[in-house]
């Protein structure tokens, strides 16, 4: 493989532009049927005949990490794993295997700001696989045994985790970077509070935060509204709202770095080190988007970007490098990664802080300008051309309350983006001195290099936690 | 074999029971150019994008030992210059029109992967009709693209313990045949390439004869072809390809791999020799990897994540490919577990499989992940183009795509249990054990 997979496209379904519209016709995203079931869970229905198959997103807002208690972290991706683990009907032998024949795919999984439910089958089965969600969904049974099971193996994962330094930097990133914050509960957990959790803890968030009022789904394929309102009316229309007052669904404002935060994290058997560098981003819907989306392009979010172009293509110093932007509803975070040889990590790191400064106070010229244009246009169709997109698509806005048309207007919006608008975005984005970095590799080889940058942390691999 | 960038497995291993009324093998025109050149083109207006996919049969089966991981280079070198188009152009300009690409290797193929917009047509036939007639191979540019496949392979290899392992036991499995290394090359041999050799094999196998062109997507197919001939017409037919003709011999005995090293959890990976994509028992053991393999209610699931607690994953299966490769089962295991035992209850469910063969329900499960895979990757232009060019280097014809479904359903259920029987056999199985050393319990 040439790159790594395509970050760039994820990236463009959550880069929307501002404000909220009524739906209606809009070009990138037809327009889906909505219906709201008697429990009061939202629902968009979009028929396509074209493959026997269909998909099914849900969003439940208030379900993710971030809405933990900050004692039982990893409550949150323990529960939408153990919903999936047995009801009142079905043991969680009898969930995977019915799942399993059908050959569908079906998830539960704890984002930070809501839980997600996905499903994908050929349209024969679709009714027995919304059944057997809707049981995971309102009936699930949390048997301590399941407990037991899912909290050694997800204990036994992170480990395995740490003997791979690229998924690990991300790992020990967030926590360095959002410290005590909710955004930086890790949905799987850390070895330390897993220790300490119980069911109980578990079941209390499913019990508070799992709510239809809350819930939004989209049907994408072949299927018909008359068919399916009667489908979802029987099963995940039997949610229901737990009594008492909802808990909080909005995230604290985000913490802002101040100055460098640095820290590194020994694993002496690498033979690469790995980077991650960050600092605030954007939320989402705000109105630097198109401007933001543009620079990043340009900056680290496609191959012949400033990034790659330096570190990978003119020197041979990496297989990939590249920029990230995350955007929430609270706020965001823009990353910058990329690992090398060990012996190679100062010159790598001084060409970041060299080109991060230079996009900053230079921006970008008018030919790149037009190339990242055309570059976000011209990638943009395919984000939405499978069924599951446009479901996700449709849960997605719904969720940030943007109109169906965003696209089209963030679409516009990069049409019109100047030379002067995405250096704007460059200076206010890119971190120059405030921002977290944070590098795993072998410490004693890569410490001489890395002491001109400041006062580091250090970390072992096998310390437990990150 | 465990999943590595630079393998196309996502694609390959997918195939069906019923093709749909929306893709026909009538959608597909066919051409071929007086060079040699094979040309697909669908014509397809769901999304204003083009899918051009280009597929040339090479892969690490045609290296020898100093040339290992070559076919893999020169799919970097591919975007690095030609006497036309200098180096880093060909990205430059792609993206500049709005389009954007990938390319793989696998062991039998490489294959590179463009979606653009329609306008961008004609600029992406000339670009890829231009490097099939020459790189230039400028020698800075060599040596620095030699240090971003040694970084990928420090990345996808050195820094993984489970691809160790994989490297280590295919290398054991695999003696005399090419498929004995990974893509990805030696180490030695990927700070070694000499720019002569590398030009060599290029022009030995990047031929239009050597090759397929598909295009999916927005397009007048009329066009499109007139496109085509323009660029690709005047290219050069070449000799074919000297053939492989390493054939691997039988195995005479078990055969063990055990590594040391840190690391917080071990690796488990277990190989049986297994029928090339072609012979008559591969279907039936594609079958069998499903309820033996693939999700949580698969038969070593069960035993060795639900009920034995020994692991955290398992999964593996068989490739496609064009010579006999291997039949793999990996796992991942929780840290301190017992690796004998893990071997044990492999063998116990392999001894079940070889003596009862899978159930109704369990063949009935098997063809319904077929068939639903297969569906969710035609739902693109992109999997259309991959299942097309796949299909066609595997199988010499397209048009396997759409009868593959009678070929599934023609497999009885005791083929299956026979299958078994022929190949998980104790002769041919080579076992390989990652070990911690250091590192926290």
């Amino acid at each position: 493989m040439r790159r790594l997979s395509g970050t760039v496209l994820a990236l463009v379904l959550f880069v929307l532009g501002a404000s909220a519209l009524p739906p209606g016709a809009a070009r990138q995203l037809p327009a889906a049927e909505k219906f709201v079931l008697k429990n009061g869970l939202t629902v968009y229905h979009l028929k396509n005949s074209d493959l026997p198959i269909v998909s099914i997103r849900m969003v439940i807002r208030g379900a993710g990490s971030a809405f933990e208690p900050a004692a039982s972290e990893g409550a949150a991706g323990l529960a939408a794993s153990l919903m999936m683990k047995g009801t009142s009907k079905m043991d969680a032998d009898a969930i995977a295997e019915a799942l399993d024949f059908m050959g569908a795919s079906f998830g539960i999984a704890a984002s930070e700001e809501y839980a997600q439910v996905y499903g994908d089958s050929l349209a024969e089965h679709f009714p027995r696989l919304v059944e057997i969600a809707a049981g995971c969904l309102t009936d699930p049974a949390f048997s301590a045994d399941e407990f037991e099971k899912e909290r050694s193996l997800s204990i036994d994962g992170l480990k395995s985790a740490k003997d791979n330094p690229g998924s690990a930097v991300r790992y020990y990133f967030q926590k360095a970077y959002f410290g005590g914050h909710p955004m930086g509960y890790l949905a799987s957990g850390t070895e330390t509070s897993l220790k300490t959790m119980t069911v109980q803890a578990v079941k209390e968030f499913y019990k508070k935060h799992f709510r239809p009022d809350r819930t939004i789904a989209a049907v994408v394929g072949d299927i018909d509204k008359a068919k399916l309102v009667p489908l979802l009316e029987g099963t995940i229309g039997r949610m229901a709202n737990p009594a008492g007052t909802a808990p909080p669904d909005t995230v604290p404002a985000l913490p802002r770095p101040k100055g460098r935060k640095l820290l590194l994290v020994d694993k002496p058997d690498a033979t690469q080190a790995y980077f991650m560098l960050g600092a605030p981003g954007y939320a989402m819907g705000d109105k630097v988007t198109a401007a933001a989306s543009a620079m990043n392009t340009l900056f680290g979010g496609r191959f012949t970007s400033w990034l790659n172009t330096e570190l990978r293509i003119k020197r041979g110093l990496t297989y990939g490098a590249g920029s990230n932007a995350r955007t929430w509803a609270a706020g965001g975070l823009f990353t910058v990664s990329s690992y090398t040889k060990n012996d190679k990590i100062g010159e790598m790191l001084d060409i970041v802080f060299d080109l991060l400064g230079k996009a900053a106070k230079e921006g970008f010229s008018a030919e790149e300008i037009e190339s990242g244009r055309n570059y976000i246009l011209g990638q943009f169709p395919p984000t939405l051309e499978m069924n599951s997109s446009k479901a996700g698509a449709y849960v997605r806005l719904a969720f940030y309350k943007l109109g169906f048309d965003q696209y089209d207007k963030y679409l516009d919006e990069v049409g019109r983006i100047t030379p002067a608008s995405v250096k704007a975005a460059a200076a206010a984005l890119l971190p120059q001195a405030d921002f977290v970095l944070v590098v795993v590799g072998k410490a004693a080889d890569i410490r001489p290099l890395l002491a001109k940058y400041g006062t580091w942390q250090e970390k072992k691999i096998t310390d437990p936690g990150f | 074999m465990r999943k590595r960038a630079w393998l196309p497995i996502l694609f390959l291993a997918v195939f069906t029971l019923s093709l749909s009324a929306a893709f026909k093998k009538e959608d597909v025109k066919v051409h071929k150019l007086d060079n040699g050149l094979k040309v697909l083109l669908v014509e397809d207006h769901n999304i204003p994008s083009v899918a051009l996919y280009t597929f040339f049969r090479v892969g690490s089966r045609n290296e020898r030992p100093g040339l290992t991981g070559v076919s893999h280079f020169i799919e970097h070198m591919m975007f690095n210059g030609t006497p036309k188009v200098g180096p880093g152009e060909f990205d430059r300009r792609m993206e500049f029109q709005g389009g954007r690409n990938n390319a793989f290797t696998s062991d039998d193929m490489t294959g590179y992967t463009d979606w653009f917009p329609p306008a961008a047509l004609e600029a992406m036939i000339e670009m890829e009709a231009d490097r099939i007639q020459g790189l230039s191979l400028v020698p800075e540019v060599f040596e620095s693209e030699r240090g971003v496949v040694a970084s990928e392979r420090r990345l996808g290899v050195e820094n993984d313990n489970d691809a160790i392992l994989n490297e280590n036991v295919r290398a054991t499995a695999i003696m005399a045949h090419p498929y004995h290394w990974d893509v990805i090359g030696w180490m030695s041999d990927i700070l070694s390439w000499r720019r002569d050799e590398v030009m060599a094999y290029y022009r030995t196998y990047y031929a239009p004869g050597n090759a397929i062109l598909i295009v999916v997507g927005d397009i007048d197919p009329a066009k499109t072809l007139g496109l085509i001939q323009k660029y690709y017409g005047p290219v050069k037919a070449s000799p074919p390809p000297p053939p492989v003709s390493t054939v691997e011999p039988p195995q005479m005995g078990t055969k063990t791999v055990i590594i040391r090293k840190e690391a917080q959890a071990p690796s488990y990976l277990a190989v049986w020799h297994a029928p090339s994509a072609k012979d008559a028992d591969y279907l039936p053991l594609a079958i069998l990897a499903k309820p033996l393999l693939e999700g949580e209610s698969s038969r070593l699931y069960r035993r060795l994540v639900r009920e034995e607690e020994l692991a955290i994953d398992v999964g593996g299966g068989i490739q496609e490919t064009v010579d006999p490769f291997l039949f793999s089962i990996n796992v991942k295991p929780r840290p301190g577990a017992d690796l004998d035992k893990i071997d044990r209850v492999i063998e116990e469910e392999l001894a079940k499989v070889k003596a009862e063969g899978i159930t109704p329900q369990e063949y009935a499960k098997a063809m319904n992940i077929i068939r639903n895979d297969f569906y969710m990757s035609l739902q693109t232009i992109s999997g259309k183009a991959g299942q097309l060019g796949s299909a066609e280097l595997l199988y010499g014809d397209f048009a396997r795509l759409f009868t593959v479904m009678d070929d599934y359903a023609a497999v009885k259920i005791n083929r299956i249990k026979g299958a078994a029987g022929t190949y998980f056999t104790d002769n041919n199985k080579t076992v390989g054990k990652l070990i911690p050393e250091g590192g926290a319990k």
